[in-house]
């Protein structure tokens, strides 16, 4: 049976692992884009990526474009894994209702 | 870790706004786009086919692909500042191969089957696009992969059934579907 995930059920990162595995496997988002959907600060969004990495359900890729610096961000397969783990166990409370 | 069942609720709710937000918002620069700009295009261009003949045909038909281009090419790069795919960045070189041999195979093939009318060079032209765009999609994205199938068929229809119509039906129809299909990714996703 699916349990839940405690570092996922976080308000934010909750929906910044939706987000992510709303988008295609191997494609990366753009961490100001994620930012403005979102709707959340530079610093809070910062912390939140850094605790998902962390856990291994996020990478963060730091680059170049155009000469400007750009941060990338993208789910694991075990992100993935993990974050449809954690709706199945929402839903199997809901059904238990 | 314990819940209460509306505290799941309110999660399961939080989840499908912000996947369909994402959606909504990929979506605003992404496939929808270019469907409606190719159905504008179709739509215009055909119907004037229809009806108009000469220099005046063929600078509509120049017009709308040079300023379809253009929006294309801006929105895309506007798309893929916010999201990128490692796959095409890999195999961009092989797609632009790819489209480059389908254009060589589109026009030998029309040069071997030596088409006696625009009716069937413009089949061979669409039949050959769908052919490319649905390879496309199967590699990079393919959850939107089928359209270009039933796009092909219905104007399959149109040459086959309905030849005195057809750049009318190509216009109206096809670009017309192109158009509502495009609006109906950007609303209903």
């Amino acid at each position: 049976m699916a349990e839940l995930n405690e570092t996922i059920h976080q308000p934010v990162r909750l929906q910044i692992m939706a987000t992510l595995v709303t988008l295609e496997e191997g494609n990366e988002v753009d961490f100001t884009y994620l930012r403005k959907l979102l709707g959340v600060t530079d610093g809070n969004l910062g912390a939140h990526l850094h605790k998902l990495e962390e856990a291994g359900y996020i990478t963060i890729h730091k680059t170049f474009v155009e000469r400007k610096p750009r941060t990338f961000v993208a789910a694991t397969p075990l992100g993935r894994t993990v974050f449809h783990e954690h709706v199945a166990a929402l839903e199997a409370i809901l059904k238990r209702k | 870790m314990n819940i209460s069942p509306n505290e799941a609720e309110e999660s399961l709710e939080a989840i499908r706004k912000i996947t369909q937000k994402t959606r909504r918002s990929i979506s605003g620069s992404g496939a929808y786009i270019f469907l409606i700009i190719t159905g504008i295009i179709w739509l215009v261009g055909f119907v004037a086919t229809q009806f108009l003949t000469g220099k005046i045909l063929v600078a509509i038909w120049v017009g709308m692909s040079v300023l379809g281009s253009v929006i294309a090419v801006l929105l895309g790069t506007q798309n893929s500042k916010r999201v990128r795919s490692s796959s095409t960045s890999v195999y961009v070189k092989r797609i632009l191969i790819f489209w480059i041999s389908l254009i060589f195979f589109c026009l030998a093939a029309i040069a071997i089957a030596q088409p006696v009318n625009g009716k069937q060079i413009t089949m061979f032209i669409i039949l050959f696009t769908m052919l490319g765009q649905f390879a496309m999609e199967m590699v990079l994205s393919f959850s939107s992969s089928w359209w270009a199938v039933p796009i092909a068929a219905l104007a399959l229809v149109g040459y086959l059934f309905f030849p005195n119509i057809f750049y009318l039906w190509m216009g109206v129809l096809v670009g017309g579907c192109m158009i509502a299909l495009g609006l109906s990714i950007r609303f209903r996703w």
